[in-house]
């Protein structure tokens, strides 16, 4: 059974939906001799409803990348267009209703508010915008809920869960509000291979069930390999975007540039 | 954003309870304030008009002498009057002294003007009765049926006591009561206060001629009644407004805690924040949720405060109504201001304190909720405007200060003080850390590795160690300016009680001779550092009556002498007379004539005061006097040796004298009550900015508990890498001690420097040559119960510390 979502971006000539959208994206940190440049001029397109993989080596540039899609960070130069909106014409608190209403994240750790029970955390963002628990967002919760496994856990606090659990639940939290876009940053990076393999299960099974866009930062092949399309990036430039590759496509991909950098 | 207000609030209660506390404590102050003051108010407003009920009219503003010719005049025109006003004499119970002062008071003559209430025995019928106040009469140890010897020498007066009364009303009350026929030979001694004035007949006619008889001010007494109760309203309320000032001082503190908490759970809950941030929440959303965080606290704080102050209050005062005659303490009757005031101030405090604190809090992007754990760095540097400002206001206050002790003007001392103190508080940041460093070589020298480590954490963030201290600061600062004031003014006492109390004691006859045996018994009696017996006789002065005339001679009473002996040591045509017995219309500077056994000399009068009742003459006076006859000792005058209890001294020789007839005067007794009211007053101070040390010391175990709780990991890693837990606790222990030594040290130098500025201002002017005085002891000891204190204070965060295992602090996220 699949859900899609209406879509903003979707282009009425009928090409391939894009959920965001990055154009000569530059992030320098520091400036004169001890400027880092993170992102280089860094042009991508994503696709509605598919699992991205952003792979590269340490320090390449992924997380700067992440960051600026998702609003988090201004980049230097270059726009971002996320669901038809271009974010840097957003002041702050746009920007951060924005965040609330389009966007979804899982994070390596320190996902989830420690006072909160699971349920408080998955609800956050509903609260926050004021949004009451109606009909159809109780129903988006339990769905959610239903599929991530965690109805029997909804009233412990993080502190009481597994990290496998507990990104689910932050995972359950980056789905509630139907947003355009997850952003994952190393999601699975402080968990072991069983609960590796739960957590990406779900981030697959809400692209393929619940119709959402998730993009994925990780730097294990095992982790990308859930993915549909991978992006490999280095040294802040964009090498491969690879649709629906092989393992062994990929590791290629990855071993070209290590050799090219 | 409910729910994330409500789950913090939940989970970090705990956090908040020093806060809080500190907040209660100040709202709690003001409360208590508002009760007692409104208690005193209702028991002294409501019994002033007691002694007056019966009365037509009431004489106010005269001495002794007045008053007695006014109840004289009463008598003699068959009205009524009654004397209220008392008499300070020493007191003694079959031949041993009770008390060196009693206040001694009359009884009206008619039953109308009788206010005091009867509780046991029976009103004195004739000469020679007397009634006490039921509570002098419990703390001094009389029953109904003592036979008492009230004031000595000459004009003692043996009693019997044949009742006990209630005094009711706190104004005029008095211990002991005899009836006015009694009192009337020591009139002149009595403090008057007022005569209750009954007129047989109609009141206003006698309203003029009364006044033009006694020379004193004659009122209605519904309107002196009146008039009063506004007196005693106003004085009160002074009395209420110094304490408010403490409770402001208390207040201060208790925002420089909460200011402090704030910063430090605000800088640990940066990453909860930064992921609000994330996951939606706007930077307003985020600021209105911590400021209602900081509002709830208030309230609660405050709410509690207000309770505690309400049961200190009533607490207080049950107390004082057991112990304390009926009419001074009423029914406590709070306005509703009084509460609502200190529900206020301390939500206000609290909200005012959160303010800064919660603007950083918006600083936080959502970025850092993605830095590893520990990225975040709760380090916050000393702002560049902070310091300017600090700098600025620091030199202003300065300029003030110099201003201050330049003019002798109180204005700029006050408001330089306040700059100087901002600007170091400003300075803080800059001007702590390098103390603490300073103070941690010292620990590290003590304890090793812990001490130099606690040193180390200490100054971790400058800001948060500035602030701690600064709390402290505020009471050791003032603490140590009030003492030292305090020991200076001391000085300016000391030179006036050797003006008005040349003698510690002497024994006087009261007209034969002493024995000669008397010197010796006196000198070997304990606490007697030195003696002189001076000669005398009898004689008469013009205007005066019989005295002892006793012989001064410089070398012979230089030893027993304070201060210059010229005070007592009269010219060779002079008489030194003490001031109380000099006749009316007498004056220093008469002539009078002094005559013994028909030989008589013109000399002049002189006023003095502090070695008995004795007139004195030079040596050469009384040989031409007494035409060179052999004088026998009328006299022994003592120096009691320095902490010489007065009353034990004072009792000794009284029984040495008794038996020969020889009166005492005790002038250590007077010098020593001085002293006790100047002790009263400092203690009282210190004890009211103890309140301001107690909130300090409270924030300075909060910081650290919250820094304990922060620095989890830390200590767990040290631990696991062989640190042992008594180690960890001394390490904190270290920490806490070096923070309010620190302060402490900081304080009493400001606190010393504050002191000179207000003595340069306000005792030089009045006191020539006035010199710093150090209380070195007792500063002492305010640093050593700041280090205990703060050890103390460390006890609940180190023991926290030291419980949590290692594998369960490397844990924490
Ligand atoms: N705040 C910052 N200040 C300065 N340089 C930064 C900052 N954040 C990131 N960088 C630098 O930018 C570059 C890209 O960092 P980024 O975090 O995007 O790498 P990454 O690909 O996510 O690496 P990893 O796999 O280790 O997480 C790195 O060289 C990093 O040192
Ligand atoms: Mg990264």
């Amino acid at each position: 059974m699949l859900e899609t979502l209406h879509d903003p971006s979707s282009s009425p000539t009928g090409g391939p939906r894009l959920a965001a959208t990055a154009r000569g994206l530059t992030r320098t940190y520091g400036r004169g001799d001890n400027a880092v440049h993170a992102l280089r001029g860094v042009d991508l397109d994503l696709p509605a409803g598919r699992f991205t993989a952003v792979m590269g080596a340490s320090g390449s540039g992924k997380s700067t990348l992440m960051h600026c899609l998702a609003g988090l960070d201004q980049p230097t130069y270059g726009t971002v267009t996320v669901a038809g909106t271009e974010l840097q014409s957003l002041d702050d608190t746009r920007l951060t209703v924005f965040r609330r209403e389009h966007l979804g994240f899982v994070f390596q750790s320190f996902n989830l508010l420690p006072m909160l029970t699971a349920r408080q955390n998955v609800l956050l963002p509903l609260e926050l915008a004021g949004r009451r628990l109606d009909g159809e967002t109780r129903e988006r919760f339990d769905r959610v809920v239903a599929v991530l496994g965690l109805a029997d856990r909804l009233d412990h606090r993080p502190g009481e869960l597994s990290g496998g659990q507990q990104q689910r639940v932050a995972i359950a939290r980056a789905l509630v509000t139907r947003p355009a876009l997850v952003f994952a940053d190393e999601p699975t990076g402080n968990l072991d291979s069983r609960s590796s393999a739960e957590v990406l299960g779900f981030l697959r099974r809400s692209v393929r069930e619940l119709g959402q866009t998730v993009v994925m930062v990780t730097h294990e092949l095992e982790a990308a390999s859930y993915a549909d399309d991978v992006v490999v990036i280095s040294d802040g430039r964009v090498r491969a975007h690879l649709v629906g590759p092989t393992p062994d496509a990929v590791l290629a991909a990855l071993r070209g540039q290590e050799i090219g950098a | 954003m409910r729910t994330v207000l409500l789950a913090s609030l939940r989970t970090h209660t705990r956090r908040y309870v020093a806060a809080a506390l500190a907040v209660a404590i100040g709202v709690a102050f003001v409360v208590t304030t508002g009760i007692l003051s409104s208690a005193t108010k209702d028991g002294m407003v409501s019994s002033v008009g007691v002694p007056y009920e019966n009365a037509d009219l009431v004489v106010s503003g005269l001495d002794g002498d007045q008053a007695a010719a006014v109840v004289e005049r009463a008598r003699e025109r068959g009205d009524h009057a009654s004397v209220l006003g008392w008499s300070l004499l020493p007191l003694a119970e079959d031949g041993r002294r009770v008390s060196d002062r009693v206040e001694v008071g009359a009884l009206a003559d008619g039953e109308a003007l009788r206010w005091q209430e009867l509780r046991d025995g029976t009103f004195p019928g004739q000469a020679g009765e007397a009634v006490a106040d039921v509570n002098a009469a419990k703390s001094l140890g009389l029953e109904v049926g003592d036979r008492l010897q009230v004031g000595t020498g000459a004009r003692a007066a043996d009693v019997t006591l044949v009742g006990l009364v209630d005094t009711p009303s706190a104004s005029v009350a008095a211990d002991l009561y005899l009836p006015w026929d009694a009192v009337a030979p020591i009139a002149r001694t009595l403090y008057v206060d007022s005569i209750a004035y009954d007129v047989a007949g109609p009141a206003d006619p006698q309203v003029r001629p009364l006044e033009r008889f006694s020379g004193a001010t004659v009122q209605a007494a519904d309107q002196f009644v009146v008039d009063r109760q506004a007196e005693i309203t106003k004085d009160v309320d002074i009395v209420a407004i110094v304490l408010l000032v403490f409770a402001t001082i208390a207040l201060f503190v208790a925002v420089l805690v909460i200011a402090n908490t704030f910063s430090i759970l605000f800088a640990q809950r940066a990453r909860d924040f930064a992921l609000l941030r994330c996951v939606g929440a706007t930077r307003r959303q985020v600021l209105r949720s911590v400021r209602i965080e900081g509002l709830v606290l208030g309230l609660v704080a405050a709410a509690t405060g207000v309770l505690a102050g309400t049961g200190t209050g009533h607490l207080l005062v049950a107390v004082a109504r057991d112990r304390f005659d009926e009419g001074t303490i009423g029914e406590p009757s709070p306005s509703a201001g009084w509460y609502l005031g200190g529900l206020l101030l301390g939500v206000v405090a609290t909200v005012a304190a959160s303010w800064f604190p919660t603007r950083r809090v918006v600083a936080v992007g959502p970025l850092e909720a993605l830095q590893p754990a520990g990225a975040v760095d709760p380090r916050t540097p000393a702002g560049v405007v902070r310091l300017a400002a600090g700098v600025l206001v620091l030199v202003a206050g300065v300029a003030a200060l110099v201003l201050a002790m330049a003019d002798h003007e109180v204005p700029p001392m006050l408001a330089g003080g306040a700059a100087t103190f901002t600007g170091v508080l400003l300075l803080g940041p800059v001007l702590v850390p390098p103390l603490v460093r300073l103070a941690g070589l010292v620990s590290g020298r003590l304890l090793g590795s812990p001490g130099r480590l606690a040193a180390a954490n200490a100054v971790r963030n400058p800001r948060r160690t500035a602030a701690t201290t600064a709390s402290l600061l505020v009471g050791v600062t003032l603490t140590t300016a009030v003492l030292t004031g305090m020991a200076t003014s001391r000085t300016a006492v000391d030179d006036e009680m050797d003006q008005s109390h040349p003698v510690d004691l002497t024994l006087t006859s009261t007209g034969a001779e002493l024995p000669a045996t008397l010197l010796d018994d006196v000198l070997a009696t304990d606490g007697v550092r030195a003696a002189a017996a001076l000669p005398g006789t009898t004689a008469r002065v013009s205007g005066i009556g019989e005295v002892q005339l006793l012989a001064a001679d410089r070398a012979a009473v230089d030893d027993v002498v304070h201060g210059e002996p010229a005070i007592v040591v009269p010219g060779p045509d002079q008489v030194l007379v003490p001031w109380d017995s000099l006749g009316a219309g007498q004056a220093g500077g008469d002539q009078v004539r002094v005559t013994v056994d028909g030989t008589a000399r013109t000399l002049t009068l002189r006023g003095g005061d502090g070695w008995g009742s004795a007139a004195v003459v030079a040596p050469e006076t009384l040989t031409a006097l007494t035409g060179g006859a052999a004088t026998g000792t009328r006299s022994v005058w003592v120096q009691a040796e320095d902490g010489a209890d007065p009353e034990d001294l004072g009792g000794d020789l009284d029984a040495l004298g008794a038996p020969a007839g020889a009166e005492l005067a005790n002038g250590l007794g007077e010098r020593a009550w001085v002293y006790l009211q100047l002790d009263v007053l400092t203690a009282s101070v210190v004890a009211l900015l103890g309140i301001a040390v107690v909130i300090a010391l409270i924030g300075i175990g909060n910081t650290l508990g919250l820094s304990v709780l922060e620095r989890g990991r830390e200590h767990a890693l040290l631990r696991a890498l062989g640190l042992t837990r008594r180690q960890l606790r001394s390490l904190l222990g270290a920490e806490a001690v070096l923070l309010s030594v620190t302060a402490t040290l900081l304080g009493t130098a400001l606190g010393i420097a504050y002191a000179w500025v207000g003595v340069r201002t306000m005792v030089e002017p009045a006191v020539e040559a006035a010199t710093l005085q150090l209380p070195v002891p007792q500063l002492v000891v305010v640093v050593l119960v700041a280090a205990v204190a703060g050890l103390l204070a460390c006890v609940l965060p180190a023991r926290r510390a030291a419980r949590t295992a290692p594998a369960a602090g490397l844990a924490l996220e």
